[in-house]
């Protein structure tokens, strides 16, 4: 393994008595998209903001091909910045402002000309160059700040929640956008984003971010089968959590019991000693599997119908066990199991212990 | 405007009432008070300056024809763009600050701002009078620290004029320059620095250009003002450097020429017009005023 590409060392912020972000450790390699994901206040923007050059960490580093950046002031850093908020300037045409960056590092006409061309092509955004941002939508505003940014083939390219702004639709049309833009330059992306969805769809590796700290750095898929915390496991996918006792515990795996008598074994366990403890169990609502009788096998469920709500390709099925936790199933529409289900129905649910987790 | 425009259409359906247009009932008194103390006067005025002391355009004649009376506008107009150039110089980074500086200590300096427009002009203006005179405190502090011998005119000179109307006229630059600067997003200036661009590329680039139509309002708005002025030149100046408001002065008191008083308050009044109009013409109406 080669050193890193852009390695983010100990990160620490405080903000007088507040610690902003603490330990932030991450290495990132050449070409990655590494997606910071996490709630507002969790710290991904200062991150991304220190990487920017806009705050200084109270401790650690950053490193880029070995080299520490935090000396080097923004407008030496060449990195590439995306904002939340349209940041075009606002009195300059959209070829001025593609080419702004190339004009303050003083290169030629011939040269801006030709970079701006390219760019407009690469975010197809072609016969636009004489507009004002004033005169463009959002989702055009952003394209074109898109193209400022990587105008002087930045190394790195910073996007923060580029896309909040605008509706689902053009969101979901510029991902993917943005996904091609990522190939086609082979550019470093980090993006912050509150939105799960986008993160995984846009994503090579998403560090998790929660309360200051990364919970979790992986691709969607691994995050999604094997949630470090639990607050990953709510993050990252739907989830229900069913409150359990630990039996007993290897460290690994453990045997968890639900309710009274209901026990569910070789659960994979994360945090927390052995011994009998309290801790919440995950269950995945489109993994569990919906019994109308009781199988002969043993290791169902028995949960009480509360309603079934139908949402497009998936109907979602809201439960409530013996002892009154609520559990939610999903399942496709049209499944055999909940034709003519109503409310007040027992069913049995069923699950592999493998695939679930227990937290404590 | 826009509160114009929304009592037109909370208005109930148009009943044309006679001679106003819709809309303009509610302004009667306001149009009331203008026509009389406003439109009269100044048509009275423009009356008096081709009828007396006979009808024809002669006062006009020797007003631009005289080189005493066009060395009083030439520096009229020095001592305007003067005043508003300092005012600009100083008002903008004064205006930056206030926009970036936590609100409790810009409200601070915003009282002290106001306090210094609400005090007595002819108080500040002998204030001046004594700090700037050649014993005052300015020359003193600069005597002592051996930075000169022998003390500096500051008084009934142009430096003393420029120093007390700039004074006057820094909050009418500060407050405009303000409303517009503080409306720039912050991080189009951190996307100005990472785009490359240096603080001097950036303020060059960026910062000025956005907060153009501020320093166009408020300097417009001072050398308007300026042009006009009376009290600090009279006090303050010398008489080599009179301005037209003095020279109107005297027409009218020493000399009891309202003819050439008139025409000069006429020329004046046109030459506020047509800078008017080019801002008009340049910026629109919108950032006049502010929002």
């Amino acid at each position: 393994m080669t050193a890193p590409y852009l390695h983010i060392r100990g990160i620490r912020k405080d903000y007088g008595s507040v610690t902003a972000v603490e330990n932030v450790d991450l290495e990132i390699r050449r070409g990655e998209f590494m997606t910071f994901l996490g709630p507002s206040g969790s710290g991904k923007s200062t991150t991304l903001y220190i990487l920017a050059g806009f705050q200084d960490p109270t401790a650690g580093d950053i490193l880029l091909e070995g080299k520490s950046l935090l000396q080097t002031p923004s407008h030496l850093r060449q990195i590439g910045m995306v904002f939340q908020r349209y940041t075009l300037f606002p009195h300059l045409t959209v070829a001025e402002n593609i080419g702004f960056p190339l004009k303050v590092r003083r290169k030629g006409r011939a040269e801006i000309d030709a970079k701006v061309r390219d760019m407009l092509r690469l975010v197809r955004l072609e016969g636009f160059e004489d507009r004002k941002p004033a005169d463009m939508s959002g989702g055009q505003q952003q394209r074109v700040a898109l193209a400022r940014a990587l105008a002087y083939d930045p190394p790195v390219l910073l996007m923060d929640e580029p896309l909040s702004a605008l509706d689902k639709k053009l969101r979901e049309e510029i991902q993917v956008e943005i996904r091609r833009i990522h190939q086609e330059t082979e550019v470093t992306i980090l993006y912050v984003t509150h939105d799960q969805e986008e993160a995984l769809r846009l994503s090579d590796r998403i560090a998790v971010f929660s309360k200051g700290v990364i919970d979790q750095v992986g691709t969607g898929p691994e995050l999604y089968a094997n949630p470090a915390t639990r607050f990953v496991a709510e993050f990252i996918g739907d989830s229900d959590f069913l409150t359990c006792s630990v039996l007993s515990s290897d460290g690994r795996t453990a045997d968890v019991r639900l309710g009274s008598d209901f026990v569910v074994p070789g659960v994979p366990v994360h945090g927390g000693g052995g011994g009998r403890s309290a801790g919440a169990l995950l269950l995945r609502p489109e993994r569990i599997s919906l019994h109308r009788h009781q199988p002969a096998e043993a290791g169902t469920l028995p949960v009480t119908v509360g309603g079934l709500t139908f949402l497009g390709s998936n109907v979602h099925v809201a439960a409530t066990t013996g002892w009154g936790e609520p559990v939610a199933v999903r399942l496709p529409f049209g499944h055999g199991a909940i034709e003519g289900l109503s409310r007040g129905d027992t069913v049995w649910l069923g699950f592999d212990p493998r695939a679930t987790h227990v937290f404590c | 405007m826009t509160q114009a425009s929304n009592t037109a259409m909370l208005a109930p359906p148009p009943r044309r009432r006679g001679w106003l247009p819709a809309g303009l009932g509610p302004a009667t008194p306001a149009l009331v008070l203008l026509t009389l103390f406003f439109v009269v006067p100044v048509v009275s005025l423009l009356l008096r300056s081709v009828l007396e002391p006979s009808p024809g355009l002669g006062n006009y004649a020797e007003l631009l024809g005289s080189s005493t009376y066009l060395r009083v506008f030439l520096n009229t107009f020095l001592v305007s763009g003067l005043v508003t150039t300092v005012s600009l110089l100083i008002g903008f980074p004064v205006a930056w600050t206030l926009a970036i500086m936590p609100g409790r200590w810009a409200r601070i300096v915003f009282a002290i701002l106001l306090l210094s427009m609400w005090t007595n002009l002819l108080a500040r203006t002998y204030a001046w009078m004594v700090l700037l005179q050649r014993t005052g405190i300015v020359n003193k502090t600069l005597i002592n620290l051996g930075l000169i011998d022998q003390p500096l005119t500051l008084v009934n000179n142009l430096v003393g004029v420029t120093i007390g109307m700039v004074y006057i006229m820094l909050p009418f630059v500060i407050l405009p320059l303000y409303g517009v600067i503080r409306r720039i997003d912050p991080s189009i200036l951190q996307a100005a620095a990472l785009c490359g661009a240096t603080k001097g590329q950036a303020l060059r680039r960026i910062l000025l250009p956005l907060a153009a139509p501020g320093m166009a309002a408020g300097g417009l708005m001072v050398f308007v003002m300026s042009l006009g002025y009376f009290v600090t030149p009279a006090l303050l100046g010398g008489t080599n450097n009179m301005m037209l408001a003095e020279l109107i002065a005297q027409f009218v008191q020493s000399l009891v020429n309202w003819g050439m008083g008139s025409a000069a308050a006429f020329v004046l009044l046109v030459a506020t017009l047509a800078l008017y109009a080019v801002q008009l013409r340049l910026f629109g109406t919108s950032q006049m005023g502010g929002r």
